[in-house]
């Protein structure tokens, strides 16, 4: 029984940790109903402006807090001013992007400054530790709660107490009407933005001393389990991101506890999506609490697509067509193979997200449920591989929707959200269902690619088969959009409402365009299982979802031809900045953030 | 990319696109341009620091061999491509290299997925691919020119077994590994040996890379009332693990797999790792000759920088690469044959590799049995701690 009051006492204590992560979060999106995805990246500049602070100039303790708030607020006004206030008058979905090509920038820049190898953070508190159950606690601990209960109550009394605070939460409700009662948005935006940042980099640092450990990947992670904090406790809820912290801190502790270490993360993810399911606003939203996200869609603005004549079309596939045919390298040859397998899932994801309006933050989970659909299916039944991956693109359809299901009541952010947990799911049980997925040994030995029992092993060969595979599903899925289905879809994504006054099933419609994307996305990942011949519960990640929202949103959402430029642009930016090394990724980021500037509704328009 | 400069790397970049599918096997038969090795690694992303420590080795390990002359006179050099560890990527750079008649041999990659998505692009195109971190027991199965230096973990664990039980007596285990491939294997391995030698497994727990928070495994650990732990750890989580296991009051024997040797280890667990016991295969004190030379010389290059176990596997892939070279020219067919009828190349893992041509790996890992001690890793005395 007393193991119990430990699991207690563990939970709260790491559900402590992602308070910190989740206040801030949940300050932003009080405001700008915008998801922070560069928290975690403040969070990590934080926790190295601590270390220098505290292993190169020796400061004390309180003198180390105030250095690291005032470095990380800085910075977090230089991501408002030059980030994301040029983007307010754009889609809501550009500012989004664009935390996250910031996140790519920061963590990168930290990651040439101070080199990847992780670096103890000792912690300057005396080392005293307190007896609690069987475990014990040190004065961090008090610390990081402390920080964390102050900074939620002191946020709760600004927004109801003080001028800014009232200024802040009429942002909130109504920024035009804010604005036309004379608040000043931008120094609220600012002011907002200042202070989570100043959290957020607090936070990194004292979580760093908690571990005695700093490195360049804890950026991603904290994001993660702050958006999950964040969510359950209600989005834009302060006092609500706390407890929600708590919980979640709780609910993997008990997991552990009942299922073992190797679950934990699966309990988190699932309270996620049963949270999201019954109550979407979050568990500490009141009844009455208008929903966060606007009714109608507002999330994709419309804008006009740039109409390419279809002879130009023709010409550009004719010409990839027959480009093997001249003296190119394997390795462009290769780089192209990758580009149409993103290609694929970008179709399936820009369907999804663009045209339907299910902003999907999960798709990499549908190229893993295709890849170990098809490579089981020629491994243990023999199946010929065409079909194999055939059978993968109706498992993904199939499963994939069936999956995502429960979340097609949700709208706007809450979708991306349900879908990156769902996505996080996928993975998770593949990792554990060892007697079909064989666990983190992964598959090994899947037969390449073969069709009518010639193997196509030779990158021409592959790359025809890939090419062709996508221009049918890109001629089918141009087709869907001009037909009844497609007009149904994009109706549902302008309006919901009115799409259902006029008799439309949301529900209905939503699981089609599921099951169309599912395949599309089922037969990527098919292919690149007998691509490469090994997979495992790695190889399909939640950085490939993010890549292919990328590509979806640089291309222009809901546009089929865009998604395909986005997928060479985006599989070849990187491959011809090699030439920069440990910077390629760096200029990655900063050429996205310029794209998102400068063309927030993606190169060629939304559809 | 420090071997030659960026200059070079570009036109060779911009040829090799170029150059078309029409290319020729055999490497360039100028002898000033220098013998390239082509590297695919992580230099960004999760797995950034685990380049960056390949890259030290590498450059040690070529120093050492410029200044013996070089192969037969010539210069070797690599070519590092950054993969992140993420198999879209490294499949093209591994057409790329393939495509290269400059490439002789290919080094890498560091993941599993990563590496093994390229094999079947390196057999085809027949090149070497030297995967010397690649612990997975179906890497070298992919063809006949995947050959690996990494250490079995069907050696290792029975080494680390034998040191828990046998010599420090342990009866009752707990098993905390990486659920990765390598942690997943080196797990069954360890179990297996651990109860022929009579040790009861009390309870194994998986956890995943990103994982920082292990006091709730702790107290399951703590329940299954184990008298030691084993760590199948990297050194950064296994540090945490040790930090948060004294914390929840856990005051058990720590066995460590080789992976946590790094002065890291030490800097990141600090007091908590104090008398963690780890099995390893070379040590600061050790008298072998090449383990001198590699610590004496990792030291004058990089200010006095302690090396650790990836630095040590890089440093023995180049030494390894450059031995092979020297027998197999650069014929890419002869360099694969060259792997074959190398013999006793002398290494800080091995002492002396030679290749089992079977299994395309080598076996026989040093071993030595150390603890921390006072904040140093010191050969166990034997002493209970």
């Amino acid at each position: 029984m007393s193991s119990w009051l430990d699991y207690t006492i563990n939970g709260l204590i790491v559900g402590n940790v992602y308070a910190l992560v989740a206040v801030g979060l949940a300050l932003i999106f009080g405001v700008s109903r915008l998801i922070n995805f560069a928290q975690g990246s403040i969070y990590l500049v934080g926790a190295y402006i601590g270390w220098v602070a505290v292993v190169q100039l020796h400061t004390p303790l309180p003198l180390t807090i105030i250095v690291v708030a005032v470095a990380a607020a800085i910075v977090g006004l230089i991501i408002e001013r030059f980030g994301l206030r040029p983007l307010q008058n754009s889609v809501r979905i550009a500012p989004l992007l664009a935390t996250i090509g910031i996140s790519f920038v920061l963590d990168q820049l930290v990651m040439l400054t101070f080199s990847p190898n992780p670096r103890a953070l000792p912690s300057q508190l005396p080392d005293v530790r307190f007896q609690v159950g069987g475990g014990t606690i040190g004065p961090l601990d008090l610390l990081i709660a402390g920080v964390g209960l102050t900074s939620a109550l002191l946020l709760f009394v600004f927004l109801r107490y003080s001028k800014l605070g009232w200024a802040v939460r009429a942002a909130s409700q109504d920024r035009d009407a804010a604005m036309q009662m004379g608040v000043d948005v931008n120094r609220v935006n600012q002011a907002v933005f200042g202070i989570a940042a100043a959290l957020g980099g607090v936070s990194g640092m004292l979580v760093g001393m908690y571990y005695n450990q700093i490195d360049t990947a804890m950026s991603l992670q904290a994001t993660l389990k702050g958006v999950v904090a964040e969510v359950v406790g209600g989005a834009g809820n302060v006092p609500g991101a706390v407890i929600g912290s708590l919980l979640l801190g709780l609910v993997e502790s008990y997991g552990v506890a009942v299922f073992g270490t190797s679950y934990r993360n699966l309990f988190a993810f699932l309270l996620l999506v049963v949270v999201l399911v019954l109550r979407p606003n979050g568990l500490f939203a009141s009844a009455r609490q208008a929903p966060p996200e606007p009714l109608t869609g507002t999330f994709i603005a419309p804008s006009r697509p740039v109409r390419i004549p279809r002879w130009a079309l023709a010409v550009a596939a004719a010409g990839f067509a027959v480009l093997p045919l001249f003296p190119v390298s394997f390795y462009v040859l290769q780089t192209l193979i990758n580009a149409w397998l993103l290609g694929m899932l970008a179709l399936s994801l820009t369907l999804v997200a663009g045209t339907i309006g299910q902003v999907s933050l999960g798709h990499a989970a549908l190229l893993a449920i295709g890849a170990y659909t098809s490579a089981l299916l020629s491994l243990t039944f023999n199946v010929p591989v065409g079909l194999a991956i055939i059978g993968g693109g109706l498992m993904c359809a199939a499963l994939g929707t069936l999956l995502i299901s429960p979340s097609f009541r949700l709208r706007g952010h809450y979708v991306s959200i349900a879908t990156l947990a769902i996505g996080e799911i996928v993975s998770l049980v593949i990792l554990n269902w060892e007697s079909v997925t064989r666990g983190p040994i992964g598959i090994s030995g899947i037969p390449p690619l073969s069709l009518f029992g010639t193997d196509l092993i030779s990158p021409t060969s592959i790359y025809w088969f890939s090419f062709a595979v996508m221009v049918v599903l890109a001629l089918l899925q141009g087709r869907l959009l001009t037909s009844h289905l497609g007009r149904s879809f994009r109706a549902i994504r302008d309006d919901d409402v009115a799409a259902r006054a006029y008799g439309l099933s949301l529900n209905r419609y939503k699981s089609l365009a599921f099951i169309f994307g599912g395949f599309a996305a089922g037969i990527s990942g098919g292919i690149a299982a007998h691509l490469y011949s090994y997979i495992n519960h790695e190889t399909f990640n939640t950085q490939q979802s993010i890549l292919a929202l990328t590509v979806v949103i640089l291309g222009g959402l809901g546009n089929v031809v865009g998604a395909i430029l986005g997928a060479v642009a985006l599989v070849g930016l990187p491959e011809v900045f090699r030439i920069a090394a440990e910077y390629r990724i760096l200029i990655y980021g900063i050429v996205l953030l310029l794209l998102v500037r400068f063309r927030p509704q993606g190169l060629l328009g939304t559809m | 990319m420090s071997n030659i400069d960026r200059r070079t790397l570009v036109k060779g970049s911009l040829a090799a696109m170029m150059a078309g599918a029409a290319f020729s096997r055999a490497a360039s038969a100028q002898t000033s341009e220098p013998i390239l090795l082509g590297v695919s690694g992580p230099l960004t992303g999760p797995n950034a620091q685990y380049g960056t420590q390949w890259k030290q080795g590498f450059d040690l390990a070529l120093d050492e061999i410029m200044a013996a002359g070089g192969i037969n006179g010539r210069k070797l050099a690599y070519q590092f491509e950054d993969s992140q560890s993420d198999p879209r990527q490294s499949v093209a750079i591994a057409q790329k290299f393939v495509s290269d008649p400059r490439i002789v041999m290919e080094l890498g990659d560091f993941s599993s997925p990563a590496s093994m998505a390229a094999s079947p692009i390196y057999q085809r195109g027949g090149l070497v691919q030297f995967g010397f971190t690649n612990s997975h027991p179906d890497f070298t199965k992919g063809g006949d020119f995947m050959w690996s230096t990494s250490v079995s973990q069907a050696d290792e664990q029975p080494l680390l077994a034998a040191y828990a039980v046998k010599r420090l007596g342990l009866k009752k285990l707990a098993v905390l590994h990486l659920n990765t491939d390598w942690g997943r294997t080196s797990r069954d391995y360890f179990v297996k040996a651990a109860k022929e030698y009579g040790a009861e497994i009390a309870v194994t727990e998986g956890y995943i890379a990103e994982e920082r928070d292990f006091r709730s495994t702790l107290v399951r650990v703590r329940d299954a009332n184990p008298d030691g732990l084993i760590l199948i750890s990297y050194y950064s989580d296994g540090a945490l693990i040790a930090r948060q296991a004294r914390q929840v009051g856990l005051k058990q024997v720590m066995c460590a797999a080789s992976s946590v040797y790094s002065p890291k280890f030490i800097e990141l667990g600090g007091e908590a790792v104090e008398d963690v016991h780890l099995g390893t295969r070379y040590f600061p004190q050790d008298p072998r000759p090449e383990v001198k030379k590699f610590i004496d010389g990792f030291k004058a290059k990089y200010g006095g920088q302690e090396p650790d176990a990836f630095n040590a596997y890089s440093y023995d892939a180049m030494n390894m690469a450059a031995a092979v070279v020297k027998i197999g020219g650069t014929d890419r067919r002869a360099i694969r044959d060259a792997f074959a009828k190398v013999k006793d190349v002398s290494s800080v893992i091995f002492g002396q590799a030679t290749f089992d041509v079977e299994s395309r790996r080598v076996k026989g890992a040093m071993n030595a049995e150390l603890v921390v001690r006072k904040g140093q890793f010191a050969l166990w005395d034997g002493k209970p701690t």
